[in-house]
């Protein structure tokens, strides 16, 4: 028949498209690691100084920034995630007052950059005591955890709505004529559900707020960057202490990201049929497998 | 006669203007199953969620064993109603035994093995003994919605909701479902149904209502509304669907 024949020739055709568009795919991929590649080898082969790499006093300047980094990640991602969960919940709210306050909220932190945010609370709130009258002495490192927690968590709290959208209606529906109040349905039914929907998203502003310490270099705190900045002025050699700032940030962001998968496979019940599951599986999206 | 466990009494719904159900009257006695028929978008589905009060009424009342459902607390009286929906909407994040001992240990405070067991005297009575640890993205639509009817039942219902609860599963799979039902008829439970179905409602039900544009056209005894309907309406849906 005529018809079948254009339908197999027309895969045929798409099939061969297919091939194609991956062929090009690999040959641009590792085209691009290659050049990378070959320009890393160098720079590494060429700058960098090894002894100097080491040597305690860059080694050692960098361990001390990288622990304050990762005390003030740590702390600012728990208490980023536990506000975020709070403002979500605001956002869900059927009352409008805390509705709107919660919008609001989110609204400022995530309109204004983060750096305001940072010389409104380093430098402007001691200044609404009288001189010299501010109670706490080293406020740069406190100032820099309530900046980033009150700034990402208005991003977790609109990760957080967002995957309670995405539960069905159906969710709420089910618990609450079981006779669940609707705090413990969104408590039992709809917040674990939620939070799954919510991780990635979560986990990638998790990885923005690690890289946003890079920022904290300018309100004094001891950071990694300010290090960089610091060595860089006496030495005049950029790439022995750049290796250092790339792998101390790379080591706190995996870990964060290896934590994300670590709590993604934790809250997959069932089988995964997450997009994702599917493509990587190979079985191209369908339903049955 | 003693009293209707289930009471409509001219009760009217309003989705904004549109008026979806028109001075509903409907008593249904203990023991009794009620069938609702009618064409799409008559207010079937909506009649069943005015009774739990997923749905508010703008006019009169429903009364549940003589207790008004819109002066209640609607936490509690939805705990003597059991639904289950036409999409199942079982808990993702729950095993099959999770899904069913979730209410009564959470709203009940049952312990946590009191619960357990009880979730699965009801798994097996629904014929699903064997699945109390699968999840429900594993289950079959039948096998999802058996375990929502199991877990309506966890509560103690004293009259049960099914709305559509086969429209959304496959041909093979509606008699393991529509089995599970007539078991519980056969038992005494008081039930309220929606469905398609024309020829399960004529073997499960005691009285067929059909309803056309939010009004009850007729109640009347399943046999004689099959064999012959009393109204002209109820002889034009007959005839259209055979």
């Amino acid at each position: 028949m005529a018809t079948q024949t254009d339908a197999e020739s027309d895969t045929g055709g798409v099939m061969m498209r297919d091939r194609f568009v991956k062929r090009v795919g690999e040959i641009a991929a590792g085209g691009f690691v290659l050049a990378i590649g070959g320009l890393l080898v160098w720079i590494l082969s060429t700058q960098v100084d090894y002894r100097l790499l080491g040597s305690p006093l860059i080694a050692g300047r960098f361990a001390e920034a990288f622990l304050l980094v990762v005390q003030i990640v740590v702390v600012s991602s728990l208490l980023s995630v536990s506000a975020g969960l709070l403002i979500g919940l605001g956002r869900i709210s059927t009352s409008p007052v805390t509705g709107r306050i919660a919008k609001g909220y989110v609204e400022f932190f995530r309109g204004t950059p983060l750096l305001f945010q940072l010389f409104v609370i380093f430098f402007g709130v001691p200044r609404l005591w009288a001189t010299g009258e501010f109670p706490i002495q080293n406020w740069a490192v406190p100032a820099a955890v309530i900046g980033l927690t009150l700034n990402h968590a208005a991003y977790v709290g609109e990760a957080i709505r967002g995957g309670i959208d995405a539960v069905p209606d159906g969710q709420m529906e089910a618990a609450r004529s079981l006779g669940m109040s609707r705090v413990m349905a969104l408590r039992e039914v709809v917040l674990p559900q939620a939070w799954r929907n919510a991780l990635a998203a979560i986990g990638n502003d998790q990885i923005i707020l690690v890289k946003d310490t890079s920022l904290l270099t300018v309100i004094a705190v001891p950071e990694i960057m300010s290090v960089f900045r610091n060595i860089n002025s006496n030495q005049l050699d950029p790439w022995t202490p750049l290796v250092w700032v790339c792998l101390l940030y790379l080591a706190i962001t995996m870990s964060m990201s290896q934590l994300v998968n670590g709590l993604e496979r934790r809250s997959d019940w069932g089988s995964d049929s997450t997009m994702l599951g599917r493509l990587t599986r190979g079985s191209g999206g369908g339903e049955e497998s | 006669m003693s009293e209707p466990l289930v009471e409509f009494d001219g009760v009217d719904k309003f989705f904004g203007e549109t008026q979806v159900l028109d001075g509903i009257d409907l008593a249904v006695d203990e023991r009794e199953v009620v069938v609702v028929v009618g064409p799409s978008g008559s207010g079937k589905s909506t009649l069943l969620r005015c009774a739990n009060r997923l749905e508010e009424i703008q006019a009169g009342d429903v009364h549940l064993d003589g207790r008004s459902v819109t002066e209640a607390d609607v936490n509690q009286i939805r705990q003597q109603i059991g639904m289950v929906f036409q999409s199942f909407n079982l808990f993702p994040h729950k095993t099959a035994l999770g899904n069913v001992a979730l209410a009564p240990e959470k709203i009940r405070g049952l312990p946590e093995d009191a619960a357990a067991e009880r979730a699965r005297e009801l798994l097996e009575r629904v014929g699903l003994g064997d699945q109390t640890t699968s999840y429900p993205e594993a289950l079959s639509g039948g096998q999802q919605q058996r375990v929502a009817i199991a877990r309506a039942l966890a509560m103690d219902p004293t009259v049960m909701l099914f709305d559509e609860v086969t429209s959304a599963l496959d041909p093979e799979l509606v008699g393991e479902v529509l089995d599970v039902i007539e078991d519980l008829a056969a038992e005494g439970m008081t039930m309220l149904l929606v469905t398609h179905e024309m020829g399960f409602a004529r073997e499960v039900g005691d009285r067929i209502v059909l309803m056309v544009d939010g009004e009850i056209v007729e109640v009347t005894e399943t046999a004689s509304f099959f064999e012959a309907p009393e109204t002209e309406r109820g002889q034009q849906f007959l005839s259209r669907l055979l």
